[in-house]
């Protein structure tokens, strides 16, 4: 008798085990994801956004940080494949240097989504904004203020970075629309504060009271561009428009500093990203490419944004 | 001995065209650029690259410091960064006076310095590495503090260090003019300058000449770490928001004004007029080419430039001499 | 012996200035073909100068030098050598890496590109060697050599390249005797095959054994040409310094005062051990022995450079622990050590800023350096040594050896020390300079400074010395009073067992 009660525990522990393994080793997915920096605030904001997606379905994703190195992010894909991830969310560093990671991923038949940002090797899926788009709604902005005619300068990016060739390239698109703006200048504030304030000093000087909008690449460098504005007692006069919508720049919208910022939707890239990545393990129809709009920040709208 | 005093004098301007190099190539840039524009010789723009200039000189100020005693300091851009959290962390309005983050902010960069102090001289391990290890550290402190966020919201009192005017001229050229005051008398007339000096030209002879090298060591590096700070106070104070990613490559900014202003790499040479004026011709540079609206790509090779330049013409000094 | 009168290098009117300093002053010379030529001269007479525009290192302001009729004036390096004269470098210019034949035959190699046929080379090179009566295998590398082997294979290089003059420039400082010897035996082929050497040395027993004509100069000047034979020692020295010198040791009287230092059964392991000794104020205690006897160790110990491993100091009869040199200096006690170059001055700096390195916190005035204290204090020492320079301001490393010297000295004295350690303080100085040491070093005395005086030159140490100690593998062999010092006796002492 006593055997038989041992023998059935055995048996219903074994079946456990054999049930529970079972589980884990076919049902419960891994999605590798690996981010262009997690210095960058962002892309922090993205990583949140996917890991809660993923437990939300039940997905275990593995981050890692390629420190803005493309070399390491395709060592990074590299090891992803070894594991045999399900798949793989790339937040790629580079457009040509990261595209190896993509051709090695699909090679080894892993579903490969690119997340806010492209390579030149078509991925299985991309999910992210259109960085031109942002620029485009920036500088809309600046020609309905104007009236479609005044001088405006650009602040650019770290010259040659992706974010930066597509903002100037949409930005452009628009003074091309409008023949009554003016590009006084165009000079790289590198997406620091501080070097923007030292640029809007030097353009001042140069440009003085010709100025009647400038356009930044990023919020960083308005807040720089406002500050040496306010500072030559210039701010009333000129509008400044920049893209992000970090905090601080939210804040200068409310006070009325800054006249606008362009809101890129983070949470919905991750939760998106991870949610097409599912269906792409799973063979469910997909879309190729999700883009999530951008949104403008103005005083009206700044208290509403989504956190 | 009369022969000699004649002869000597014969060769003083062959010297002085040497010794004045760096100001002939600096009124040279400034005067091709009030040619070619006019908004630059103004009160105005005087007073803007002064200021622009003021944080890279401070950086430079105390990196001379260390070349001269041939050693190197590669942690003041992170330095900057770290110090500039912390006082904004320090800063909020209606929390403490002005003078608390201030103290708090140099006190964490001259820790900074002493700690390099500390190590290079006790251990073996060169300068270079030691401080590229704290470089390192101090930004991912600056992160870890700041959580990779900028830190904004900071008082008036704060803000007006790095951006108020007094008697019409910035804050920032005044607090310049102090501290290279300040600098060049600990060089030229102090005992810790002249065994800066010392330790540079030759370690060896200066211990057997009763230098205490490990205290001028300690000395200078706490010196670097301190101006680090002060400048990292006052461009979070000038930008009104304290950024771990402040400072960024600002190491290099600063090394390349020292040497521009005739510091050798080598050690046991260099001045704090020098380095003021090298940080001067970056910043007239830098200033001169947004006026013309230089493309920034152009800009870089510019800069690259007169950097090798510079240093070429230090090394035709170096080889005239030997 | 005999030379031809026929004239290879005639050197006129030749003149240089640097940094406002004459350094070669109307300068003339005649060599013959087949002559060992002596060039003798103080140091800063302007022989390295002179050399160094005969292969053209520099050029000179006024004057011409003709090789073989023709003139030299603006052909560089290469093509002097080429026109067939070489220099024998004190510091070796092989490369260690590689062989003695590629070494032999650098830049010049028959074919820039392809394969160096290394089989050919070598043979090439043994030939050479075997002509020059040199036992060398030409495989092997220039880093297994000893200094002596570099050398031949440079004089090897030199005649390989057809050289009419060879100019040697101190070339027995490193060799041993039978080395010195090889070398004489060389230079004799040399003659005797019709090629001029060039020689310069300080050491009168070469000139006497192997230079045909001597010329001298002096402060940049050309001063005379003799026959070798036809000059004394003393005429020679003369010549050189400008007097006589008259005795070169200057009388003092022993009047040895109060002990200032003294050290019981010092030990320092692997360089000497059980060291006792005392020193008095006006007293000089000379310190002999070969080198490596642990003399210098000795030194560092007391100026706190090493530390020792047991023993005791005293000094003033306290007994004292000394760390640091900035702590011997604080007790009184000032160090001239033997590297100069290494550990006595700093180059980059004035004379001025070397003079006061060790004293500067005595002319602080509210915090700074004052500007007056200072100076004085160095016109005072300047004067005080006869310091040959333009002024406080020249940088240290342009003055001459002597004058480099007394700036360390000059920087020792101005920290008032009580003791004086002097290691080698005549190494590498002309005897002009060399006997202002004496004489200070007599004055110092007189001041009632005591002095530990090292020396590898017998007749220094018995000179000067009130005592005698002799050192051997770092063991103390003798304490004597110099009158009762002989150089034979010395000797004895400091030979190993």
């Amino acid at each position: 008798m006593k055997k038989h009660v041992l023998l059935a525990a055995f048996a219903a522990f074994c079946l456990a085990g054999c049930q529970s393994s079972e589980k884990g080793g076919a049902q419960k997915l891994v999605i590798g994801a690996t981010m262009l920096s997690m210095q960058n605030e962002f892309i922090v904001n993205v990583n949140d956004a996917m890991a809660k997606k993923a437990e939300a379905e039940g997905v275990e994703l593995i981050t890692v940080d390629a420190e803005r190195s493309a070399l390491k992010q395709v060592e990074q894909v590299e090891s992803f494949i070894a594991q045999h991830v399900d798949a793989i969310l790339l937040n790629p560093c580079e457009v040509e240097a990261s595209s190896p990671a993509v051709a090695k991923a699909l090679a080894a038949h892993i579903p490969i989504i690119n997340v806010n940002s492209e390579t030149s090797t078509q991925p299985t899926a991309f999910v992210g904004s259109d960085d031109a788009e942002s620029a485009r709604i920036a500088m809309k902005f600046i020609a309905d203020k104007l009236g479609g005619k005044g001088n405006i300068l650009m602040m650019q990016g770290y010259m040659g970075q992706a974010a930066q060739l597509k903002r100037e390239q949409g930005a452009k698109e628009i003074l091309k629309q409008y023949p009554g703006l003016t590009l006084l200048a165009s000079q790289t504030g590198e997406w620091d504060r501080a070097k923007a304030l030292s640029l809007m000093e030097n353009w001042i000087q140069s440009y003085g009271s010709k100025i009647q909008a400038v356009f930044c690449q990023n919020d960083e460098m308005g807040m720089g561009a406002v500050k040496a504005l306010t500072d030559a007692g210039l701010k009333n006069k000129v509008i400044v428009v920049s893209i992000d919508a970090i905090p601080d720049a939210i804040q200068a919208v409310k006070n009325g500093t800054l006249d606008a910022t362009v809101f890129q939707n983070a949470s919905e890239q991750g939760a998106k990203a991870v949610e097409t990545a599912i269906k792409a393990i799973k063979k469910q129809a997909f879309d190729k490419q999700t883009l999530i709009p951008f949104q403008l920040v103005t005083k009206q709208n700044a208290d509403k944004l989504p956190q | 001995m009369e022969n000699n005093v004649l002869t000597y004098r014969a060769a003083g301007p062959l010297l002085s065209l040497r010794r004045y190099g760096l100001l002939l190539a600096f009124l040279a840039v400034c005067i091709g650029l009030s040619l070619t524009t006019p908004r630059f010789l103004t009160w105005q723009n005087a007073t803007i690259i002064l200021t622009q200039v003021s944080i890279n000189a401070l950086l430079a100020f105390g990196v001379t410091f260390v070349i001269i005693t041939g050693g190197i300091d590669l942690s003041v851009g992170s330095v900057v960064a770290v110090s500039g959290v912390v006082a904004a962390s320090f800063a909020h309005p209606d929390t403490y006076p002005v003078i608390v983050p201030v103290v708090v902010g140099l006190l964490t960069g001259l820790a900074f310095g002493a700690f390099n102090g500390f190590v290079v001289t006790s251990s073996k391990v060169p300068p270079f590495i030691v401080t590229l290890g704290t470089m390192t550290i101090g930004r991912g402190l600056a992160l870890i503090l700041s959580k990779g966020r900028p830190v904004s919201n900071l008082s008036d009192a704060f803000n007006f260090l790095g951006g108020g005017k007094v008697l019409g001229v910035p804050m920032l050229i005044w607090i310049l003019i102090a501290v290279f005051a300040l600098c060049a008398v600990i060089l030229r007339k102090t005992v810790l300058g002249r065994y800066m000096y010392a330790v540079g030209g030759n370690e060896q002879a200066s211990r057997a000449s009763g230098v205490p090298l490990r205290t001028v060591k300690m000395a200078v590096y706490t010196l670097c770490g301190g101006l680090a700070a002060l400048s990292g106070i006052l461009l979070t104070s000038r930008i009104t928001t304290g950024q771990p990613n402040a400072g960024l490559s600002f190491e290099l900014d600063a090394i390349t004004a020292a040497i521009i202003g005739g510091t050798s790499t080598s050690g046991g040479t260099g001045t704090m007029t020098g380095t003021l004026l090298g940080a001067l011709l970056i910043g007239v540079i830098s200033n001169g080419l947004d006026l013309l609206n230089v493309s920034s790509y152009y800009q870089q090779v510019v800069m690259g430039v007169i950097i090798i330049g510079a240093v070429v013409l230090d090394s035709l000094n170096q080889t005239k001499k030997a | 012996m005999e030379a031809s009168q026929e004239v290879v290098l005639r050197v006129r009117e030749l003149s240089k200035s640097f940094a406002g300093i004459r350094a070669l002053d109307d300068v003339q010379l005649d060599v013959r073909r087949g002559e060992v030529h002596a060039l003798m001269g103080e140091n800063g007479a302007g022989k390295s100068t002179l050399m160094k525009i005969l292969v053209g290192l520099v050029t000179p302001d006024t004057g011409e030098v003709w090789l073989e009729n023709q003139s030299l004036a603006g052909l560089s390096l290469r093509e002097i050598r080429d026109r067939g004269l070489s220099m024998i470098h004190q510091e070796m210019l092989l490369v260690p890496e590689l062989t003695v034949a590629q070494n032999l035959f650098l830049g010049r190699e028959s074919r820039l590109l392809g394969w160096l046929d290394n089989r050919k080379l070598n043979a090439r090179a043994a030939e050479v060697l075997s002509r020059m009566g040199l036992n060398l295998d030409p495989a092997r590398k220039a880093r297994d050599l000893s200094i002596a082997e570099m050398q031949l294979v440079e004089i090897a290089r030199a005649i390989s390249t057809d050289a009419r003059v060879i100019i040697m420039d101190e070339p027995t400082s490193a060799l041993s005797d039978r080395e010195v010897a090889v070398l004489f035996g060389l230079i004799k082929g040399l003659k005797a095959r019709g090629v001029a050497v060039i020689y310069i040395s300080h050491k009168m027993e070469e000139i006497s054994a192997i230079a045909d004509t001597v010329t001298v100069l002096r402060d940049g000047r050309y001063i005379a040409t003799h026959p070798a034979a036809e000059l004394s020692e003393s005429k020679l020295i003369a010549l050189m310094v400008g007097r006589e010198l008259g005795t070169l040791f200057p009388e003092t009287v022993s009047a040895a005062g109060a002990e200032v230092l003294s050290v019981s059964g010092l030990t320092r392991a692997g360089a000497f051990s059980d060291i006792s000794f005392a020193i008095h104020a006006g007293e000089v205690l000379g310190m002999g022995g070969l080198m490596g006897a642990g003399r210098t160790e000795i030194a560092r110990v007391l100026y706190g450079l090493d530390q020792p491993d047991s023993g005791g100091i005293r000094f003033d009869g306290q007994a004292v622990r000394i760390r640091t040199p900035r702590e011997a200096i604080r007790l009184g006690i000032g160090y001239v050590g033997e590297d100069r170059k290494a550990s006595g001055f700093i180059p980059k700096m004035s004379v001025r800023e070397n003079l006061t390195l060790g004293s500067l916190t005595t002319h602080v005035r509210k915090g700074l350096v004052s500007a007056s204290s200072e100076g004085e204090a160095v016109t005072r020492m300047i004067e005080s040594l006869k310091i040959k320079a333009s002024g406080p301001e020249q940088e240290v490393v342009q003055l001459s050896g002597g004058n480099q010297q007394k700036v360390v000295i000059g920087k020792v004295l101005l920290a008032l020390p009580r003791l004086i350690i002097l290691d080698e303080p005549t190494r590498g100085i002309d005897i002009g300079a060399k006997a202002e040491i004496y004489r200070l070093i007599a004055r110092l005395k007189a001041e009632g400074c005591a002095i530990l005086l090292i020396s590898s030159e017998l007749p220094e140490l018995i000179g000067l010395s009130d005592r005698i100690l002799i050192l051997a593998q770092g063991k103390q062999k003798a304490l004597l009073p110099a009158s009762e010092a002989s150089q034979e006796r010395l000797l004895h002492y400091a030979m190993p067992a």
